[in-house]
């Protein structure tokens, strides 16, 4: 049954979701503090557009430059294409060539005697980017992306073992009405309705409501100086509660379990990995995906932020677990940049980027990634 | 090696079967089957006998009933390989022969009865338990063809494409005559991604789904019509176009609005893709039908899934008020008190799954997302590992 059952988006785009958003996907301890009145009249006397920032102006102006907020960009925002106004390669002896004038971008590709071309709509990653087409009213995932370290254009995560015998197929990988659902809920706000997909309405990226559900309400309704209605609040979750939340998008323990994906391609998914750690558990803070990362900014890239995240536990203020019977170690090795060795950074295969891998453990020189 | 000739004369056969089927005729099978050619004989070894003329009196059955066989003439060819297995009773080529000329001529015990001859000699030889079930289906013996066709299937009797559809076929009607009917769809499932269609089809997938034992050979015509939309809804769901297959599937619940196991059907179907996505249905089959407790069970699991824990508690309980032990609600309700941290009550109720089923991964997932809530590190990674060593 559980094969029945199994579910999954096995979309390479969730790769390069995870590549745009290394930080777990979180909203919570910054946003929307109870409400303001204050705030909101003076919002109302500016008759300008209430938005989220008219009153969270500082994690709205913060969440601007985190990258969840451009999981999913419109053309015409792009820095990608408008630094990169023509970008090719060959491979699989066909051409493939992107690109980007007056704002709009298109997607060619040419097997040398007849070519394919279609206006690129929507671009899902913010560093790595995978374009996601429309041909005759399918939704096709390129099979060709861009990927930073190479400065250019390679097979999209996912895709290395297709091999396509016409343009269509060289054009990209076909995706069912459910992995479009999957891709378009985790890049995108308001994308679907049910098991509809609903393109119209849908915003690119992760916008405040995509994860404070009931931000719309709440926003509407502070207008009118009705503050009883607030997103439910996320900052009482739990670290576990915080996992599944990321999950949702980064994938849960559950889901890696149940779907049985293995091998080093699951180290995108850093809720399963971070489960998989020996020091994991659901009722302490100190573990919870926010410990580490706040949403409402971009990832913080210094090993060193971490230490005293690690030394909450490790460190010498570990008082309250020495008392609570745990048996806590201390790193014999160094003092600074724990991450550097118990979070080792892992190249995702065929996904032209590293990945930490939030497994935390002592690393044994040689052993192989654990699943 | 012993495989691959009785899968290639199965093929012939069960090809064979399957035009009948099709064209619900009955079909004298002299004929189709005759051209196999088969090299079995010699992959099964040199007779071991006596002595040399009791070896060339073998060599000389055998030819001939081959030939005979190749003729056409199956009364001789099947009275040939009969006096040549008597002659050498460990000769499984030879029973199997028997087996698949009695079964293309309809004389399904005797097939049972050679086959029987060829699982002694060949314990858990996948062509032959395939033909084996086969016949058990067409002498009614139903379990025993679920049996023989379930385990055929997993020994990769349905891996020569050219047996596939008639062993899945059959093997569909037999799960779902035996309540299992997820697993029937997923046999149906292979018709349709390889768009294979036909009304027996239809109606054996439109059965399955709405959860209805009856093979579709004894299915009353006055009820086709609505299984056979539900079918055709769910062939073409399966068959990868989901936007035209909602649209079936909401017509159907326009025009038969109280019929049980329709949204069900459907939410099966949705949850493949996503367990959000069939909640909606199966919300709508509890209305329609408040005292199935499969509903309210699949609901409960449904909900579980999709991490709604505090809503899947009631209907497992409900499903459970009804039925005992489903497992499915022993699990749903299992894993919604231990995300609530009811340390008694979940321990309790998983014990009773894994009581049953120690591997029961579910139940281990539930336990170790208990532990977790409840600050029990070691025991939560103990449980974890549990989940993690099961995928290897």
């Amino acid at each position: 049954m559980s094969g029945w059952f199994a579910l999954g988006c096995k979309s390479s785009l969730g790769r390069l979701a995870a590549s745009a958003g290394v930080a777990a996907l979180i909203w919570l301890l910054w946003g929307f503090p109870s409400g303001s009145p204050q705030l909101a009249q003076t919002a109302k006397a500016a008759a300008a557009p209430v938005t989220c920032a008219t009153c969270h102006v500082g994690v709205a102006t913060s969440y601007a430059h985190a990258p969840m907020r451009h999981a999913l960009e419109p053309v015409e925002n792009d820095p990608v294409l408008l630094t990169h106004p023509r970008l090719t390669v060959e491979q699989g002896g066909y051409t493939y060539t992107v690109e980007t004038k007056d704002g709009k971008s298109t997607y060619t590709v040419s097997d040398g005697k007849d070519s394919l071309t279609v206006p690129i709509h929507w671009m899902f990653g913010q560093k790595s980017q995978t374009w996601v087409l429309e041909k005759d009213g399918s939704l096709y995932e390129g099979l060709v992306s861009y990927f930073p370290r190479e400065n250019g254009l390679g097979t999209t995560p996912g895709d290395g073992k297709t091999d396509p015998k016409n343009l269509i197929e060289a054009m990209g990988r076909k995706i069912t009405p459910w992995e479009t659902l999957q891709c378009f809920n985790c890049h995108a706000t308001a994308a679907s309705e049910g098991a509809k997909l609903t393109l119209d309405k849908m915003r690119p990226g992760l916008d405040c409501d995509r994860c404070h559900e009931g931000a719309e309400k709440h926003m509407a309704d502070a207008a009118r100086d009705n503050f009883s209605t607030l997103p439910k609040s996320l900052k009482k979750m739990d670290a576990q509660d915080t996992a599944n939340f990321c999950g949702q998008c980064h994938r849960t323990w559950d889901t890696v379990i149940r779907n049985n994906w293995k091998g080093t391609v699951d180290v995108r998914f850093q809720p399963y990995r971070l489960e998989n750690s020996k020091c994991f558990v659901g009722n302490d803070p100190r573990i919870s995906c926010l410990a580490c990362h706040n949403p409402h900014q971009p990832v913080n890239h210094d090993d060193a932020f971490y230490d005293a995240k690690c030394q909450a536990c490790h460190g010498e203020a570990k008082t309250t677990a020495v008392a609570a019977g745990m048996a806590i170690k201390s790193c014999s090795v160094a003092k600074d940049k724990c991450v550097s060795c118990h979070m080792p950074k892992v190249e995702l295969p065929g996904g032209h980027a590293i990945f930490t891998d939030h497994m935390i453990r002592v690393v044994k020189a040689g052993e192989a990634y654990p699943d | 090696m012993l495989v691959a000739p009785i899968s290639e004369a199965v093929t012939k056969i069960v090809s064979y079967r399957k035009q009948q089927i099709r064209a619900r005729r009955v079909a004298n099978s002299t004929g189709l089957w005759l051209p196999i050619l088969l090299v079995f004989a010699l992959l099964i070894g040199g007779p071991g006998f006596g002595n040399a003329q009791q070896a060339a009196q073998f060599d000389d059955l055998a030819g001939r009933a081959a030939a005979a066989r190749d003729s056409g003439n199956v009364p001789l060819a099947v009275e040939l390989y009969g006096q040549a297995t008597q002659l050498k009773p460990d000769w499984a080529e030879g029973w199997f022969y028997i087996g698949l000329l009695q079964y293309g001529a309809n004389n399904f015990p005797a097939a049972i009865d050679a086959l029987n001859h060829v699982l002694e000699l060949k314990p858990g030889a996948a062509p032959a338990l395939a033909l084996r079930g086969l016949s058990e289906y067409e002498t009614g013996a139903y379990d025993d063809s679920l049996r023989d066709l379930d385990e055929g299937v997993k020994k990769g009797a349905a891996n020569e494409p050219r047996n596939e559809q008639i062993i899945r076929y059959h093997l569909a009607q037999m799960l779902a005559r035996a309540g299992r009917f997820q697993d029937a769809m997923l046999q149906y499932q292979f018709f349709a991604s390889k768009h294979i269609d036909d009304p027996d089809l239809l109606l054996g997938l439109g059965l399955a789904g709405m959860r209805n034992t009856t093979l579709p050979k004894d299915f009353p015509a006055e009820g086709r019509e609505l299984v056979e939309a539900a079918g055709s809804a769910g062939y073409v769901f399966l068959s990868g176009d989901s936007q035209t297959a909602d649209g079936m599937f909401r017509k159907l619940f326009e025009r038969y609005p109280t019929v049980p196991n329709l949204h069900f059907y459907y939410g099966v179907l949705l949850f493949m893709h996503g367990p959000d996505l069939a909640i909606d249905q199966f919300k709508s089959e509890v209305e329609v039908a408040p005292s199935n407790a499969a509903a309210h069970a699949i609901l409960a699991y449904a909900l579980m899934f999709a991490g709604r824990f505090a809503e899947a508690q009631p209907e497992a309980e409900a499903a459970l008020a009804r039925v005992p032990d489903i497992e499915m609600a022993q699990i749903a309700l299992g894993r919604s008190l231990a995300e609530a941290g009811d340390v008694k009550r979940a321990t309790e109720v998983l014990n009773q799954v894994l009581k049953r089923d120690a591997d029961n991964m579910e139940a281990h997932m539930a336990l170790a997302a208990m532990y977790s809530r409840t600050g029990k590190r070691e025991e939560a990674y103990r449980e974890r590992l549990v989940c993690l060593g099961m995928q290897k």
